[in-house]
């Protein structure tokens, strides 16, 4: 079969059997196209082809959503994450994570009928919580190899990139600018 | 800073610009010799070089680092607690720069080539040394007596530390001599709390301080007080910390005399065999590759003690086979470090509503308390702890679980408060752990480089292991709870950042390389006065100390 027809095949489907088959580049693709579906929301990255920057924004937002001070989305999460997958990562995780972007809309399809962008808060904020589940669970009997997991990845680099952020440090954190002065018996804040 | 000049002859050369080529640069120049200081890397301005100030959402990466960059050229000085995203342009390039070690026997050479060298990027702990120091090897039966003791050295560690400016607090301990301290800086609510404890149980024997660190605690001439912004080893703009482009080489540059030529790398020294006196250097440009040679009448080797022990391996002549001023065979051997990552850390209740704020440059010391006044069954010698007290901030909670609202939450608290006790433990010197001319590797300049061979003894090792009991023991006079002795093994020999002792000080020509005034033996008018000259390695961080000391007394020697 055709690549090309595969993934219409597959996006019309929802063929989860067929997942397996399909090479990195064969996911990346297969976001573009289903993205070309969807209302494009974000503009492509260096890594991140526009769906799955997408999907990296809204995931990331609900993974430190916006409150009386920046979520994760105003304090530039997706650029940062970009970056670190084209410039800092290895190609092998990097494609692991955008497989695990392009499983994510695959679960999402086959329980909700849409893509995750496109799928309800609420289920958006389950399907994010089960895969956290998952990853502790991996952390409970294998320890730190549950980091190597997409999502584990993709809060790893939200929390980071949030907390090394200027809206992040300045109105969360609190911790920009620094105090430039020494209290060693300061009361909590 | 850079005065580059067309003259080749001097009164004196200093190879390297860093910790102890500035304090060459200093006195020399303050004596009225005309100086050159040839250094390998590029120069440094603290105003224009320095980048403690910037924020992580300033750099690419976040504070995580370079990593493709760093693992394709920097692979060995990665491993150095200093080493950052910021502060790794202050290392050299390990592929321009390679040496080689037998595959089980890993040795991390942290180097820094630039004006400043590894001054701009050091720990700052400044410690005196005592004759429970100077008095070890000969007491020990090991390797070679010191030729100096305490009362010899004292007047030149209170001069240089009326320089350089030292914060710290005055305990009377008598193998921790105290010294013109500016005031100590602070400990923390748990810090005090923990010396308090351990002043009850163990009284004199075993003590806690604030680091004596090269701080400074109050404005200076040209130099303000440090401000607690934290990461020093990215510079300091105000110029706060002690290192050689903070201090001394702008001293040596107010005189006029002297000569800093950056983009110089030594290749070796020139013998006169007639006159039996060192005439001068040869060095190429780093930049175009140009054969540099110049003349002087005295030469100083600051190079760092691996690397000075290098350019002596390399100028061997027909009267020294081995190596310039090797009649000794001593000129690389010997190497020491200190043994880290033993300790232990423990949590503490009852201080949930404080907190630090600011970036304290500094932590807390125990001094030696094994072999001072009783002998350990497992070793000799000893170690004393470095450490503090903290509470965690959002990176531990990156792979904590949640989302949401909840988590968002939790990323604004703080953890516990951990105490931590690290380790670190004197190493023997033995001749075997040694540096030699690689036969056929070479840095990008076709200098030969190093094979170096270096293990830790089973003294060590025991010093190691007793670490982690006796910082158990301090956690639990203190009431921690929690308390986790250290994991780690060993740390690999170099990492520590101390090498010291390739040419090592003595009281003969025959079993060592250098006088009690860091005077060549064999060759008259050459001084080495960098951590080369160490005879033994008390466990202390012996950055700055001793070897600027008898630096000067060559100084005074050289006057005669």
């Amino acid at each position: 079969m055709e690549r090309r027809a595969l993934i219409e095949w597959m996006v019309a489907t929802g063929g989860a059997a067929a997942f397996n088959r399909l090479s990195a580049q064969d996911l990346v693709a297969l976001g573009h196209d289903v993205h070309r579906q969807a209302q494009p929301a974000s503009r492509a990255g260096r890594a991140l082809p526009a769906h799955a920057a997408h999907s990296v924004r809204v995931a990331a937002e609900r993974i430190i959503p916006a409150s009386d001070s920046p979520g994760a989305t105003q304090a530039g999460v997706t650029p940062f994450i970009d970056t670190m997958l084209a410039d800092w990562y290895a190609p092998a995780d990097r494609d692991r994570f955008l497989v695990g972007l392009a499983d994510l809309d695959m679960r999402s399809r086959s329980r909700q009928g849409r893509v995750f962008v496109d799928s309800a808060p609420a289920a958006q904020v389950a399907m994010l919580e089960a895969l956290d589940d998952d990853v502790v669970a991996i952390r409970r009997t294998r320890g730190a190899a549950a980091n190597e997991h997409w999502f584990a990845m993709l809060k790893y680099l939200t929390v980071w990139g949030y907390c090394t952020s200027e809206a992040g440090m300045r109105e969360t954190l609190h911790s920009y600018p620094p105090p430039m002065r020494y209290d060693g018996f300061a009361p909590l804040r | 800073m850079t005065q580059l000049s067309a003259a080749t002859h001097f009164d004196a050369i200093v190879v390297g610009s860093g910790m102890t080529g500035g304090w060459a640069a200093k006195e020399l120049t303050e004596l009225g010799l005309r100086t050159l200081v040839l250094e390998a890397g590029r120069d440094i301005q603290p105003q224009r070089d320095s980048v403690e100030h910037k924020a992580p959402f300033e750099m690419p990466f976040r504070g995580l680092g370079d990593r493709r960059a760093v693992e394709a050229r920097q692979r060995v000085q990665r491993n150095s607690v200093s080493f950052d995203e910021l502060s790794r342009v202050f290392w050299t390039d390990d592929v321009d720069n390679p040496y080689s070690t037998p595959d089980n026997k890993r040795f991390d050479w942290f180097r820094a080539r630039q004006v400043g060298g590894k001054s701009i990027i050091w720990g700052r702990q400044v410690y005196r040394m005592s004759d429970l120091d100077f008095d070890a090897n000969v007491r020990d039966g090991i390797a070679v007596d010191w030729p100096i003791r305490y009362r010899d050295i004292a007047p030149w560690y209170d001069r240089v530390e009326r320089f350089i400016g030292v914060s710290g607090q005055a305990e009377g301990v008598d193998h921790l001599p105290d010294g013109a301290f500016l005031p100590p800086m602070p400990m923390n609510c748990v810090e005090q709390h923990v010396k308090n404890r351990i002043a009850v149980r163990y009284g004199r024997e075993r003590i806690m301080t604030i680091g004596r660190v090269a701080v400074l605690t109050e404005a200076r001439p040209g130099r303000g007080a440090c401000h607690y912004c934290g990461p020093c080893q990215r510079g300091c703009s105000t110029r706060s910390y002690f290192s050689s482009v903070n201090a001394t080489l702008p001293t040596a540059r107010a005189t006029g005399r002297l000569t800093l030529r950056p983009f110089s790398v030594v290749r070796a020294l020139s013998y006169d065999a007639k006159r039996k006196r060192v005439s001068g250097v040869r060095a190429v440009d780093a930049r175009t590759g140009a054969e540099l040679e110049f003349t002087a009448r005295v030469v100083f080797l600051c190079a760092s003690a691996i690397e000075s022990a290098r350019l002596l391996l390399n100028s061997a002549t027909p009267e020294f086979p081995n190596g310039l001023a090797n009649s000794s065979d001593q000129v690389g051997r010997n190497i020491m470090d200190h043994i880290k990552w033993g300790g232990a850390t423990g949590e503490f209740d009852g201080f949930s509503d404080k907190r630090v704020v600011g970036e304290r440059p500094n932590g807390i010391y125990v001094p030696r308390f094994r072999n001072v006044s009783s002998r350990h069954p497992d070793f000799v010698r000893g170690y004393g702890f470095q450490g503090g007290a903290s509470r965690a901030g959002w990176q531990s909670a990156t792979r904590a679980p949640g989302i949401g609202l909840a988590f968002k939450k939790r990323l604004t608290q703080l953890g516990p408060w951990t105490m931590a006790f690290n380790g670190y433990g004197e190493m023997l010197p033995r001749e075997t752990n040694r540096a030699s001319l690689h036969p056929t590797l070479v840095d990008r300049w076709g200098i030969s480089s190093l094979h170096i061979e270096c293990e830790w003894s089973p003294n060590e090792l025991a010093i190691h292991r007793d670490m982690n009991v006796t910082a158990s023991e301090l956690l639990a006079a203190a009431g921690a709870t929690n308390i986790q002795p250290s994991t780690r093994g060993p740390s690999t020999p170099g990492n520590a950042n101390h090498e010291m002792g390739t040419a090592r000080m003595g009281r003969d020509a025959k079993s060592s390389v250098l006088s009690k005034w860091n005077q060549s033996w064999d060759v008259p008018n050459l001084f080495m006065t960098d951590g080369a000259c160490m005879t033994s390695s008390p466990a202390r961080t012996p950055h700055s100390r001793i070897w600027h000391s008898p630096r000067a007394c060559a100084v005074t020697q050289l006057k005669r």
